[in-house]
């Protein structure tokens, strides 16, 4: 089976080896991803910023790139939201775009998702003596319900035990994060001690960006947590998002 | 633009005890509602029911709202329609002068702190006084509130009664019992005096032109009874088409707002007091307000009509939570109020609101209506000027719009990151607006290599594999929860939950055991309803041959009525019937009608009502259903009442009797 991968832009530009992992993991899941070359960003971060024209424009180049009829899988529950949920809207008004934006969402998965719904496949063989403190995404938990799929894949890690953090923002949300960089840190500073009071040894997403915000924050005070994307975790390469 | 919130939300920050309070708030509200939901059978298909109901009366406002005025007006309520908050607050102060009122007690309401009633009526030399306790403390403060639902939610119980020695003169130490003693006794005095009562409206019923007034304080029963004239003031948007649709959003609302099953009390008003009627107010008047609703129903953020004013969105969210109310700097504050604030009273002022989100969902999440904030908030930007940062992105979209000029800058970030300050490979510097970012974070390095120049080098090696997971499947039908127990059994259970007292006798026993409470209650004076049952009547013909002192309340219209009014507050206990009960939520239901006063359930400390085992239904739309709309639409009144009279106003501390009866016995005669 082929499937295109999205890498996102993060992940392309700041973390390529949780991309190198994603690509890993679906291969030894019998899926070999190849990245067209045309994507850059689904433009979620122009959305957010009230730029809905060059959303727009975003929308429909990711359209162009990922066309054809291969699965599309994401790591990143953000993104996947945006094109399942947001791309339909952006492009409510003109049919045929509706139409082709439909049907891109329809074969658009999170990387999770598409392992356990899709290839029914969660044992990796992986192994970790670590505890994992799971960091349950806000757009991939209340935008796409993927919520059982990651802790069933972390299941399958030998040797570790897994601690689900309370579902609460990280604080984030992409632009807010530097134009409010005072109330993204204190919710920051709450996620990061209910990772010390779970006693997370590795805190593990689906989100790079979630991710690169606390392990910014980790990093900062001084911890030696780190964090890693749950496809590094499959793939037994546990040193962190780079 | 947003430096106004982000300057209020950094002293937010830095104030330990309002942070104390916030935090207090959010965790003790997530539990509740949790723990409330959690008891609901299947709580997605009443909340889907309830979008529903809502979204029918957005989509069809105004043949609803003229439905609603008409079925008002048959039912003898002076409608007035006000298209903006001066054209209602003109209304409201000449209803008031024609009373010659100098004061109005108020309840709670949200629409009048929209349109800046006091003000207008103080300017107009009336005094409002605020009776919700919450509210009372913010206007004795001289404060806005700073959420729609516990307005006093920033300060603390020794701030509080700082304000009550200070500006009261009460001699109240750091105690939220004294504290609301203090209110009551002060706030018993303006209902009393008070020729005007103003409040809300939690839902309007525009099938019946009924006004539904929940409250759990009991101040809200107290406006809308107690002074001779009653002013509801309401938002044309806050209906719903039928007595069964009010059934499912009475449901969600105490659950959500408070994470009650139902509030202590819930009025259904029809008209001003019928003839046979012993007392509530002759004049009857509904202000319904417009002030920019209908214009908002035909724009992208008409799904922020649907919401009730529960508040949970704003206990849910993670922003309120560090800024606080106060912040927002609007009437409405947090992610329901950075939607409706620009929505109704401009974007140029409020649109900037919608920037303080992470746009996380726990709002919707926590929306009864399942409003989608988030989206509402993307529209607001997409209608709001950009933020300077917002237009940067400008560059970064017109680069990713193609992949080629995406490369090149992929590598001169790279190139140009390089020589940043950083420690342990990640940046600890950046310039320009990422400095925002490392002033309390480190930023990961720009690849050297991309992950696009690294795919084109290998080729994976593709591993066969055979599915090892079962296909996922539709979750399995929640377990209906299987109701054994009698519904005498559920009603009692859930009335001692609610802190009230069941004595449980035969019709026989009955009038011993209720007036052997009264002695035990060393009560001097009881306030009564009529001999309107065999019970009552065997009661109060006993406690008339015993010569104890039995008032049934009849308050006579014109200049006498103070007087009379006044005389009734000095009775200990109230007695009286209920028409029926409902088991889930341990609620008795009152009408009225001749002899049945709305007093004795509302002055004294104690209420005191007889309810028979063959009146109780199971829930509210059962009782509905048999014949209880009936009772609804021949009462200028019937009241819900669950429990004593509660407040939770002051750091979240429950206490009871704050405006009406601290104790509630039921006698269930079987």
């Amino acid at each position: 089976m082929r499937v295109q991968l999205f890498a996102t832009c993060l992940v392309d530009s700041l973390f390529p080896e949780v991309g190198e992992a994603v690509i890993e993991v679906l291969a030894r899941a019998g899926a070999e991803a190849w990245f067209p070359v045309g994507q850059t960003c689904c433009g979620q971060p122009a959305l957010n910023a009230g730029l809905r024209p060059e959303a727009r424009s975003l929308a429909i180049h990711t359209l162009d790139v990922f066309a054809g009829e291969e699965p599309v899988v994401v790591p990143s529950g953000s993104c996947t939201d945006m094109i399942r949920h947001r791309f339909p809207e952006l492009l409510s008004d003109d049919p045929r775009l509706l139409k082709r934006a439909r049907e891109l969402a329809s074969r658009t998965y999170e990387f999770s998702e598409f392992l356990v719904d899709q290839l029914l496949i969660a044992d990796f063989n992986a192994s970790s003596h670590l505890v994992i403190g799971y960091h349950p995404s806000c757009h991939l938990l209340r935008g796409l319900g993927v919520d059982r799929q990651p802790s069933r894949l972390l299941e399958g890690v030998a040797g570790a035990s897994t601690v689900r953090l309370d579902s609460e923002c990280c604080g984030f949300g992409g632009l807010f994060s530097i134009e409010m960089p005072e109330i993204s840190t204190e919710m920051l500073r709450r996620t990061l001690d209910r990772i010390e009071v779970a006693g997370a040894e590795l805190v593990v997403g689906c989100d790079v960006s979630c991710l690169m915000q606390i392990e910014g924050g980790l990093r900062r005070s001084g911890s030696p947590v780190r964090c890693a994307h749950l496809a590094q975790v499959l793939a037994g390469r546990e040193g962190g998002l780079r | 633009m947003s430096s106004m919130f982000v300057q209020r939300a950094h002293a937010a920050i830095a104030d330990a005890q309002l942070q104390r309070l916030l935090d207090q708030n959010y965790e003790a509200r997530q539990r509740a509602r949790e723990a409330a939901l959690h008891g609901l059978q299947d709580p997605t298909e009443l909340r889907r029911r309830a979008r529903a109901i809502r979204q029918q009366v957005v989509a069809k406002l105004e043949a609803y709202s003229n439905q609603f005025e008409s079925r008002l007006r048959e039912n003898g309520v002076q409608v007035h329609r006000a298209s903006d908050g001066p054209e209602a607050n003109r209304l409201i102060v000449e209803i008031a002068q024609r009373h010659g009122a100098e004061l109005v007690a108020k309840s709670k309401s949200m629409v009048t702190e929209e349109i800046g009633l006091n003000e207008a009526l103080e300017a107009a030399g009336i005094r409002p006084v605020e009776t919700d306790l919450g509210e009372f403390i913010v206007q004795l403060r001289a404060e806005k509130p700073s959420h729609i639902l516990t307005p006093a939610l920033h300060l603390s119980t020794a701030q509080v009664a700082e304000s009550f020695r200070g500006r009261l003169g009460a001699e109240v130490g750091d105690d939220v019992e004294q504290i609301n003693a203090a209110a009551r006794a002060h706030l018993r005095e303006v209902f009393l005096k008070a020729p005007v009562g103003l409040s809300g409206v939690n839902f309007g019923v525009a099938e019946t032109g009924t006004l539904c007034l929940v409250t759990n304080e009991g101040n809200g029963r107290m406006v809308c009874t107690v002074p001779p004239v009653h002013i509801a003031v309401m938002g044309i948007e806050r209906l719903v088409p039928s007595l069964d649709d009010l059934a499912v959003m009475l449901r969600l609302l105490p659950r959500f707002a408070t994470g009650q099953k139902i509030s202590s009390y819930v009025s259904l008003i029809h008209g001003p007091r019928h003839p046979a009627d012993p007392d509530g107010p002759s004049e009857r008047h509904l202000i319904l307000v417009d002030n920019g609703r209908s214009k908002l129903a035909g724009t992208p953020l008409a799904e922020s009509l649907l919401c009730i004013r529960c508040g949970s969105c704003l206990n849910a969210c993670p922003v309120f939570r560090e800024a606080g109310g106060h912040a927002y700097g609007s009437v409405y504050p947090g992610p329901i109020g950075a939607v409706v604030s620009p929505g109704l009273f401009g974007f140029e002022q409020y649109g900037n609101l919608a920037q303080a989100s992470t746009l996380c969902g726990a709002c919707t999440d926590a929306c009864p209506v399942g409003i989608e904030i988030p989206r509402l908030l993307l529209e607001v930007r997409a209608s709001s000027a950009p933020t300077p940062t917002a237009r940067k992105l400008n560059l970064y979209t017109w680069l990713a719009l193609s992949p080629s000029r995406f490369r090149w800058a992929q590598r001169l970030a790279a190139i140009a990151t390089k020589a940043l300050p950083s420690r342990g490979g990640w940046i600890t510097q950046l310039p320009g607006p990422l400095a925002a970012w490392t002033g309390t974070r480190d930023f990961p390095p720009f690849a050297r290599r991309p992950l696009r120049s690294r795919v084109r080098r290998k080729r994976q090696q593709v591993w066969p594999r055979r599915p090892e997971l079962e296909p996922p499947r539709e979750a399995p039908p929640a377990i209906e929860s299987a109701e054994t127990s009698e519904k005498a059994d559920l009603f009692e259970q859930e009335l001692r939950a609610l802190g009230s007292e069941v004595i449980r006798c035969s019709e026989s026993d009955a009038p011993d055991r209720i007036v052997g409470e009264l002695y035990v209650l060393g009560a001097s004076r009881l306030l009564a309803w009529g001999q309107v049952e065999p019970i009552l009547f065997t009661v109060l013909q006993r406690l008339t041959e015993e010569g104890f002192p039995v008032t049934q309340p009849e308050v006579p219209h014109g200049a006498a009525r103070d007087e009379a009014v006044r005389s009734l507050g000095e009775a200990e206990v109230g007695l009286t019937g209920a028409v029926a009960a409902l088991a889930e939520t341990g609620t008795l239901v009152l009408s009225t009608g001749s002899r049945r006063s709305l007093l004795p359930s509302l002055l004294p400390e104690v209420h005191m009502a007889i309810v028979r085992s063959k009146d109780i239904y199971a829930d509210l739309e059962s009782w509905l259903h048999a014949g209880g709309s009936q009772y609804i639409a021949g009462s200028s009144n019937l009241t819900l009442i669950s429990g004593p009279s509660r407040t939770a106003d002051i750091e979240m501390t429950l206490t009871v009797g704050v405006h009406g009866p601290r104790q509630l016995v039921v006698f269930l005669i079987e």
